[in-house]
């Protein structure tokens, strides 16, 4: 009897920690972002068997790198031109795509596919809600041209099922793949737009750190780093107008003219890539900074690994010798300006890392999260930013304290991540510990 | 104060009226009639040819609120859509475009007096 009654209270308990509080009544808006996320990780919309989120997963912020792409088995989707055979040639750059995290893009048209074609890195769709709206209508993808129809985020799937999801190059519809319905593009839309920073950052911050403050410095200076020029508070949209055009814009920095493009020491056939418009005008789009650090490769060819090389490229020829580095008037940054900017770049990564894992860790700790899925997603997603977070400090040799109490975190994240029990705690706990590396970074008043 | 206002609105008209993105243009050969999406049935010409006048580069088409001329300029894209078929489409002339064919135009900047940007024909076979 006694031990019926422990059986019995262990259940009760059980049950308790393990389902959330009832849900609150449905918001419509919510659930056309869960129905995009649905879409954007499991529509294949019959294609080849890629979905959205095959280039832009979720655990790896929402983009891809040459290390994540090593960890995915033969038969991913991704690697579709390695084993279905309609796909073998002119649709992938199997080599480039593993080695550099390079897909290929007609943008210039499909008429000659073995010979015109570019060769590009996948941007993240991170704080996509600020960073695609300019004077000249929405910008997307690298060269801010990537949607067709009406060029606008909501338009932009219909394009990659056509580029990226076909089961043969003929590229029929109805036969290859379907095109996302109205509705799906809404959904997709919505989902895409939920995602990051909903919000630009307000520089200056009042950070703690010796190099990043000088970093931040040297960033909003108009006539050192002048980074603040192309992108106001860190994000991609410029702070002033530029002959009358304003947010997102886009710009000739010479990315194309760095002198040993990785992709073309291969050997490989990679075409210049001419950027906005057909043909192009050698311009891309601005991409935002706050989540650079944890988002590399960097520029529209992944042509530079590191955070610290991406700002040393606006030090050298191919940017000052570009329309853009010569209407900044030049940039020259010593080694240890560059190293600066970057652990500035490092060190608001971070604190966008902490806002999110916060974000997702409250609804666990509060016992709100609608759905026992909900809870499990939100908990793997913190866990991912808090490693990021780690990773991204410990990058560029920042913050020690903070990185402890980042790691700290990241142990209850897992703790909750396993258990069933004290989860709520256990989230409540991270979240303790988070808000002490966000202290370790920035003055809170 | 009423610098700052200036400016503001001068920015608020600027990003109203510069609303239309630009749009990826290779694509759009492989959208089938009458989906293009935020163009299509908001921003297009949905209806049937009427007449094709190679002498002066013009199609005159039929939608429900009468005809309507479209004039082809060198730059214009005449998409070929099979796909009702199960057929690729492809880039057309302006002789592929017959009288009865199902026809979808957009005109440069939305402009109905600027000639067509591309016109988009349903082809049967």
């Amino acid at each position: 009897m006694k031990s019926l009654t422990a059986v019995s209270c262990g259940i009760l308990l059980w049950a308790a920690c393990h389902f959330p509080a009832p849900s609150p009544p449905p918001d419509p808006a919510a659930e056309l972002v869960e129905r995009g996320r649905q879409i954007f990780f499991n529509e294949t919309f019959a294609g080849n068997g890629r979905t959205c989120g095959t280039c832009h997963p979720a655990e790896n912020n929402f983009t891809i790198d040459p290390v994540f792409i090593a960890s995915l088995p033969k038969n991913d989707p991704l690697f579709v031109a390695e084993f279905s055979p309609p796909l073998k040639a002119n649709f992938e750059n199997p080599r480039l795509m593993r080695e550099f995290g390079l897909i290929l893009e007609n943008l210039d048209g499909f008429g000659d596919l073995a010979n015109r074609f570019t060769m590009r890195g996948v941007p993240h769709t991170l704080g996509l809600r600020i960073s695609v709206v300019s004077s000249n209508g929405p910008r997307t993808g690298w060269s801010g041209d990537g949607a067709p129809g009406d060029g606008s985020l909501r338009s932009f799937a219909t394009g990659a099922v056509i580029q990226h999801f076909t089961k043969t190059l003929d590229r029929i519809p109805g036969v290859d793949f379907r095109l996302p319905t109205a509705e799906e593009l809404d959904a997709l839309e919505a989902f895409q737009l939920s995602l990051g920073r909903q919000n630009e950052l307000t520089l200056p911050l009042q950070l703690k750190g010796t190099v990043a403050k000088r970093g931040q410095d040297l960033f909003l200076s108009p006539t050192v780093g002048k980074c603040f020029r192309c992108h106001g508070n860190a994000g991609a949209n410029v702070p002033n107008p530029i002959g009358g055009r304003s947010g997102n814009l886009n710009f000739n920095t010479g990315v194309e003219d760095l002198p040993d493009l990785p992709q073309d020491l291969t050997g490989e056939l990679a075409p210049p890539d001419d950027g906005f418009g057909t043909p192009g005008d050698g311009t891309f789009n601005t991409p935002s900074l706050v989540e650079a650090a944890d988002t590399g490769p960097f520029f529209h060819n992944n042509a530079i690994e590191t955070i610290e090389g991406a700002v040393a490229f606006f030090n050298g020829a191919a940017f000052n010798s570009s329309p853009s580095g010569q209407a900044v008037g030049g940039i020259i940054l010593d080694g240890t300006q560059v190293v600066e900017i970057a652990a500035f770049l490092r060190v608001i990564n971070t604190l966008e890392n902490i806002r999110q894992s916060i974000d997702l860790l409250e609804p666990v700790a509060q016992k709100t999260a609608s759905t026992v899925d909900q809870i499990r997603r939100s908990i793997g997603q913190a866990a991912q930013e808090t490693q990021d977070g780690i990773r991204v400090l410990s990058g560029g040799g920042l913050h020690p304290q903070a990185v402890r109490h980042l790691e700290e975190a990241l142990k209850q994240i897992q703790r909750a991540e396993h258990g069933i029990l004290f989860r709520g705690q256990q989230a409540l706990e991270a979240i303790k510990q988070l808000e002490k590396a966000r202290a370790e970074l920035l003055e809170t008043s | 104060m009423i610098k700052n206002w200036t400016v503001i609105t001068v920015l608020a008209i600027l990003l109203a009226t510069h609303a239309e993105g630009i749009a990826q243009k290779t694509t759009e050969l492989y959208i089938p009639f009458g989906q293009s999406p935020g163009l299509s049935g908001k921003h297009t010409l949905v209806g049937k040819i009427v007449q094709v006048n190679p002498s002066n580069n013009t199609i005159t088409m039929a939608d429900a609120a009468g005809t309507h001329s479209a004039s082809i300029a060198p730059g214009t894209r005449i998409y070929l859509d099979r796909s009702k078929a199960g057929l690729p489409n492809s880039q057309g002339l302006l002789t592929d475009c017959k009288a009865g064919d199902p026809v979808e135009v957009k005109f440069v900047d939305n402009e109905r007096g600027k000639p067509a940007e591309w016109v988009k024909v349903q082809k049967a076979r």
